[in-house]
């Protein structure tokens, strides 16, 4: 059953839901000189697009769960949220969890806990009464499977709301991994771009607050959406290289599941890293998914950054925000697109006009992990 | 949302090393559990280049889950496009994070091994496992601390109830290597803290419309959070099996009840605790005699600070009211008791 999306927040390198839509729309790249936690020559890597370390709340703590305390927060009180007074359960989507701060612990003997690997307390005090708190470690898609295991317990009545979430911080050990596995360091995400360079890692959370029904609650604000469907896949085919078929089956399923065709999306927000590997596959789905039908395409990451197990709501909640205001914001850092990107409508330059009601957004993780959700304008 | 129940159809206990009488008087476990460096005796030797030791365990108990003999497996199992992943386990990768991380501190990003990359993800015990038997469906790997085993089995059973699925492999695994457990006995008291023990335990469910008299369905599950006491007894009458959560005496209305603590059995099993749990709780109603024909399976996991998980599973008729996969959290905090 659709579900309505009642609350939101999110907090990038752009800023909060709000300033990173505007950033976005105006075309901002939050990326930048890796942060003073680590070394360029050490791990590689020379740019990132983190999060101020002066930024409110983000000194001496855990970055990942600091972030994800805002978020919870900020949304549940968007959607004037009471979890003592209703059945509110919580799902976090991660791909790193708070594997940096266990880094420290091993590297520097940091005060660290196997309890802080996951994120119960951190919700628990952003969402006082809240029955449950999940931690789904799923890579790059963690928030969009988050928000598929959120809308099936909306539907067997399990939970009257589902505070859907995610968050990441920049890890030691992916950073060096990816700067053993890059040719030359990327200075910006250029998604669909022939001059791509491969992902950066961003920093960042979101959350939104999922309930059957429109909020009559006091003090609520306006729902931000819809959720029609998250259609769920694995590629069962490489560890860290994506899948045609899988991908094409996790969009079927969306569609299947919501009662569409690709027809009736008038929006994608894709997943678009800008690595070598995802954008080519990805056009080509989307082409063959959508033949000839023009339908715009904008992607979050030359913005944002990838944030990995944030992405997938942070995509979700760009596209209610451009449905709601009528203006799609284009792809940061796409100057000249890829051949396989041809027959898309990819949206460059400036926003673009915008009527649909109803948007496709995509997210992909490691180990083939798709998850591609389907949102409606607020009704 | 489907009111369908989810039955067991496979099991698998993975304990290296496990004392040949620890479990006797619950159930026969295989006795000869390969290490995770013996694992290609099980696995083939093909695949296992750089996969950690969480992750062989892992592929081990669903290969048995799964009913698979051993050897490499080449083609995707039957039913593998409609068959879901859920694992739990919280430090699979742990050691390999934090050695990259000292590798990348003494020496720098070249002397580490691009075919560690996929370690650095912590769902790679999830994707590996369909990776290798072919399963396409819904891929979850929950990091969710003591609960996270029952938490897993409860996930599967929504991913099947709501049709994403039809048959769901839900593995629970934890590694025993030197930075796990120092990493687990921080911040603990020192009653709740002891040494890991590498384990998996493996389940395959599937979602069944009209169960058979002998089918083993899970029931009910519930979640209380920290501080608010303990779940109710998964089971309500004696004469049963209950599993409890490490160092909590049973209920006391379960006198009769063959009462397990698991952990003092075989160690810490952490994330794995409540997958091994469930799926000693269907082997020993499994093996039941024929005369038996109801009998139920109850078992709570989770520790003070991440709070309880409990599940329960049944051997018999299915019930004619069916009960909700998750029993409304005000209902089982106000039936909460000290045990």
């Amino acid at each position: 059953m659709p579900a309505t999306l009642t609350g939101y927040e999110a907090r990038s390198c752009l800023g909060d839901a709000e300033e990173t839509f505007r950033g976005l729309c105006a075309g901002r790249s939050g990326a930048g000189r890796l942060g003073a936690r680590f070394l360029p020559d050490e791990v590689g890597v020379t740019s990132s697009y983190e999060i101020r370390d002066d930024s409110p709340g983000l000194a001496h703590v855990h970055r990942a769960a600091a972030l994800l305390g805002q978020v919870v927060a900020g949304a549940a009180a968007r959607a004037a949220l009471d979890a003592k007074q209703l059945r509110v359960v919580a799902i976090v989507g991660t791909g790193l969890r708070e594997l940096a701060a266990a880094e420290r612990w091993h590297l520097d003997g940091s005060p660290f806990s196997a309890t802080e690997l996951h994120f119960g307390d951190v919700v628990r005090d952003a969402l006082p009464g809240v029955a449950e708190v999940l931690t789904v470690s799923n890579a790059c898609s963690a928030s969009g499977y988050a928000l598929a295991l959120a809308q099936d317990l909306l539907d067997a009545d399990e939970a009257d709301a589902v505070v859907v979430a995610g968050t990441d911080s920049l890890t030691l050990s992916l950073l060096a991994v990816m700067g053993r596995g890059s040719a030359q360091p990327s200075e910006a995400v250029r998604p669909f771009d022939r001059d791509r360079r491969g992902v950066l890692l961003g920093e960042g959370a979101a959350a939104v607050v999922l309930e059957a029904r429109p909020s009559t609650r006091p003090g609520a604000e306006p729902a931000l959406g819809v959720l029609h469907s998250v259609g769920l896949s694995c590629d069962a085919h490489h560890e860290t290289a994506p899948h045609a078929p899988g991908i094409a089956a996790a969009m079927q399923a969306a569609y299947d599941a919501a009662g569409v065709t690709p027809a009736d999306v008038g929006l994608v927000v894709a997943h678009g890293t800008g690595t070598a590997l995802n954008d080519p596959l990805e056009a080509a789905t989307l082409a063959d998914a959508y033949q000839s039908r023009s339908v715009p395409v904008t992607a979050i990451k030359g913005g944002t950054g990838h944030t990995s197990g944030a992405a997938a709501l942070m995509s979700v909640i760009v596209a209610a925000q451009a449905m709601r205001s009528g203006a799609v914001p284009p792809i940061t850092g796409l100057r000249d697109a890829i051949d396989e990107a041809q027959g898309l409508d990819l949206v460059t330059g400036a926003p673009r006009a915008c009527d649909a009601t109803l948007a496709q957004v995509d997210a992909f993780g490691f180990g083939g992990v798709n998850a591609v959700a389907l949102v409606g304008a607020a009704t | 949302m489907s009111r369908a129940h989810v039955v067991v159809r496979g099991t698998a206990v993975h304990v290296p090393g496990l004392a040949p009488d620890a479990l006797a008087d619950v159930v026969r476990v295989e006795p000869d559990a390969c290490s995770a460096e013996d694992a290609h005796k099980v696995l083939g030797r093909k695949g296992l280049l750089y996969k950690e030791q969480a992750t062989r365990l892992a592929l081990c108990a669903a290969q048995r889950a799964l009913g698979l003999p051993p050897g490499r497996v080449t083609t995707p199992v039957p039913g593998a496009e409609r068959t879901a992943v859920v694992v739990s386990s919280n430090l699979g990768n742990l050691e390999t994070v934090c050695t990259i991380a000292a590798t990348v501190r003494t020496a720098g990003y070249r002397d580490v091994s691009p075919l560690q990359t996929p370690n650095a993800s912590s769902n790679v015990i999830a994707s590996t496992l369909a990776i290798r038997f072919g399963l396409t469906g819904p891929n979850v790997m929950l990091c969710n601390g003591a609960t996270s085993g029952a938490d897993a089995v409860r996930v599967a059973a929504r991913l099947l109830r709501a049709r994403r699925a039809d048959r769901a492999l839900v593995v629970g695994v934890e590694p025993d290597d030197e930075i796990s457990s120092r990493l687990l006995a921080q911040g603990d008291d020192s009653q709740e803290a002891r040494p890991l023990t590498a384990a998996a335990g493996a389940l395959v469910l599937e979602r069944a419309d009209d169960p058979a008299g002998e089918d083993l369905l899970v029931t009910s599950a519930g979640v209380v959070p920290p501080g608010a006491g303990l779940p109710a007894a998964p089971v309500a009458e004696p004469g049963q099996l209950l599993l409890v959560a490490a160092g909590l005496a049973p209920h006391p209305h379960h006198d009769g009840s063959l009462v397990v603590d698991l952990t003092a059995r075989i160690g810490e099993t952490y994330g794995a605790h409540g997958v091994l749990q469930a799926a000693l709780a269907a082997a020993w109603l499994r093996q039941l005699p024929a005369e038996r024909r109801t009998a139920s399976a109850g078992a709570v996991c989770g520790n003070a600070a991440d709070g309880y998980a409990s599940l329960a599973l049944r051997r018999g008729p299915a019930p004619v009211a069916h009960i909700p996969a998750q029993q409304p959290v005000a209902a089982v905090l106000a039936t909460a008791g000290r045990a």
